[in-house]
C-alpha cells in the first residue's frame, strides 16, 4: 500500500510539472483584464473545465498528502510498518474525495 | 555539504514544500471562507508589495520543488548519460523559463 | 497443491518459462521449503538454496506469490494456489531459484562493516551500557537475505548505485554503535546523490524483511543524522 501511494506521489508530481507551462499561462490571463478573469472563469465552469479543474485538484490533493506523509516520517511519526500502512490508505483516500469533490460542488 | 551532496536537494525539497504547505493552506482557506474573489481585488493583491512578494515567494518554492523531484525522476529512469544532460537541460531551461515569465508577470502588474 | 515455478537454464534453453507443478503435501509439509523438497524429489532439476531451514540464515530468499519472504518460514497454508515462486527481483537469475548475489555483497562492503577503531584494545572488552547495546536493536538482526533490496525500486532503477536497504541498514548499525570512531565518515560516504539518497521511503522493504526489521526507518534516521551534524 505504501508502494501505491509512492507511486501515486510521483505520477501526480510528473502531472503537476507538466501543468505548469499552463498554470503560468493562466496566471497571466487572470491578470490581463477583467474580461479575460471572466471568461477563464466561465471555462472553468464548463465540462472540459470542470474535469480538468478534478484531474488538477487530484495530483494536487494526492502529492500533498502524501508530500504531507513523508514530512512525518522525516519526524519520526510514522515510520512503523502498519503506521506507514493507514497513513498511505488516509492520503489515497483523501485525495480521492478531493477530486471527487472538485468534480461535483 | 558538498556541491553534488545529495543532501542539499533533499533539504531543498523539505523546505520548498514546507512554504507550499503553508501557502497552499493560506489560499485553500481563503477561496473556501471568503467571499468570491473578483478581477479588482486579485489584481489590487498583486499590486502591493505584500501580495506580490507572497506570489513570488510561492512561485520561488514551486520551481525549486519541481526541479528537485523532476530530477530525481530523471535520475531514476534515464540511464544513458547524453540523454539524461540532454533531458535535465531541457527541463532546467524549461522551469527558468516558466520562472522568468512568472516574474515578470507579477512585476509588470506590481510596479 | 499446485505450484509454478520459474525455470531457466542458462545452458539449455535462452528464456526463462514458468513450470506448472502439482505435489501430494503431507500433513508435516507445513513451509514452503517443504513443498521445495518434495517437488525435487518430483523433479531433479529445479535448483534453489537452502541451510538453516529455520529462517536465520537467507539462504532461501524467494518471490513467494508475488512478495519476496523466506521459503521456509512462510506458511503453504496462507498461500493462494497456484503457488507461485520466483528468484528475487532484478538480480541476475543464475539458474531457477538462484540469483547472482554479487552486487548485494558489493554494496554491504562498501559500507565497510566492520569495528574501526584506532584505540588501543582495553583489558577485557569495549564497554557498551544498556542502552547503548539498545540501539543496535533492529539493526543487527539482520540476515543479509537480500529480500529488502531486491523488492525495493529504486535499487531496481539504480541497482550499481543506489547502495539498497540492507547495505543502508547496516551502515546504520556501525554509525550508532558507541565502540565504532567512525561515524563522520561513514556519513560523508553516504552523502551522495546516489548511494543514500535515491531512497524515496516506498518502505517495501519493511514490508517485506523476514525478520522484522525496518530500512525505510534506519535510512530515515540516517538522513535526519546527516542534517544534524551539517545544520
Amino acid at each position: 500500500m505504501g508502494a501505491v501511494a509512492s507511486i501515486g506521489h510521483r505520477i501526480s508530481g510528473i502531472l503537476l510539472v507538466s501543468a505548469l507551462p499552463f498554470a503560468v499561462f493562466l496566471l497571466e490571463r487572470s491578470l490581463a483584464g477583467d474580461d479575460a478573469f471572466s471568461s477563464l472563469a466561465q471555462k472553468i465552469q464548463s465540462p472540459v473545465g470542470r474535469l480538468a479543474l478534478a484531474v488538477v485538484a487530484w495530483a494536487s490533493a494526492q502529492h500533498l498528502f502524501a508530500g504531507i506523509r513523508h514530512l512525518l516520517m522525516d519526524v519520526g511519526i510514522g515510520s512503523s510498518l502498519s503506521a506507514g500502512r493507514a497513513s498511505a490508505y488516509a492520503a489515497l483516500s483523501a485525495a480521492a474525495l478531493v477530486a471527487a469533490a472538485a468534480l461535483l460542488v | 555539504m558538498r556541491i553534488f551532496s545529495g543532501q542539499r536537494a533533499f533539504v531543498l525539497q523539505r523546505i520548498s514544500a514546507l512554504v507550499l504547505l503553508a501557502c497552499i493552506a493560506g489560499i485553500a482557506l481563503r477561496l473556501a471562507i471568503g467571499p468570491q474573489v473578483t478581477f479588482t481585488q486579485w489584481r489590487t493583491w498583486i499590486a502591493q508589495p505584500l501580495g506580490a512578494s507572497a506570489l513570488l515567494l510561492v512561485a520561488a518554492a514551486l520551481f525549486i520543488h519541481a526541479w528537485v523531484g523532476t530530477r530525481d525522476v530523471v535520475l531514476d529512469y534515464v540511464q544513458p548519460l547524453a540523454l539524461r544532460l540532454t533531458v535535465l537541460t531541457i527541463v532546467a531551461t524549461g522551469l527558468t523559463v516558466l520562472a522568468a515569465w512568472t516574474g515578470f508577470i507579477v512585476l509588470t502588474h506590481a510596479l | 497443491m499446485r505450484f509454478r515455478i520459474y525455470r531457466f537454464d542458462p545452458d539449455r534453453h535462452a528464456k526463462p518459462q514458468w513450470q506448472d507443478y502439482e505435489v501430494r503435501l503431507a500433513a508435516s509439509d507445513v513451509m514452503v521449503l517443504d513443498a521445495l523438497v518434495v517437488l525435487k524429489a518430483q523433479d531433479d532439476s529445479i535448483a534453489f538454496r537452502r541451510s538453516c531451514r529455520e529462517g536465520v540464515c537467507g539462504s532461501d530468499a524467494m518471490n513467494i506469490n508475488g512478495l519476496n519472504a523466506l521459503a521456509c518460514i512462510t506458511r503453504l497454508a496462507d498461500l493462494s494456489e497456484p503457488v507461485t515462486l520466483a528468484p528475487l527481483p532484478s538480480f541476475p537469475v543464475i539458474r531457477d531459484l538462484v540469483v547472482d548475489m554479487t552486487q548485494f555483497f558489493a554494496h554491504y562492503h562498501a559500507i565497510k562493516p566492520y569495528m574501526m577503531n584506532d584505540e588501543p584494545p582495553p583489558e577485557r572488552e569495549r564497554l557498551q551500557s544498556p542502552e547503548e547495546r539498545d540501539r543496535l536493536n533492529g539493526l543487527y538482526e539482520c540476515i543479509l537475505c537480500a529480500c529488502c533490496t531486491s523488492f525495493c525500486p529504486s535499487s531496481w532503477w539504480n541497482p550499481t548505485k543506489f547502495l539498497g536497504p540492507a547495505a543502508l541498514l547496516q551502515a546504520q548499525r556501525f554509525i550508532v554503535d558507541n565502540r565504532d570512531h567512525a561515524a563522520p565518515q561513514r556519513l560523508e560516504f553516504l552523502d551522495d546523490v546516489y548511494k543514500l539518497y535515491r531512497c524515496r521511503t516506498i518502505m517495501n522493504c519493511t514490508q517485506v524483511c523476514p525478520k522484522g526489521l525496518n530500512p525505510a526507518q534506519a535510512i530515515e534516521r540516517i538522513k535526519i543524522e546527516l542534517l544534524r551534524r551539517s545544520a
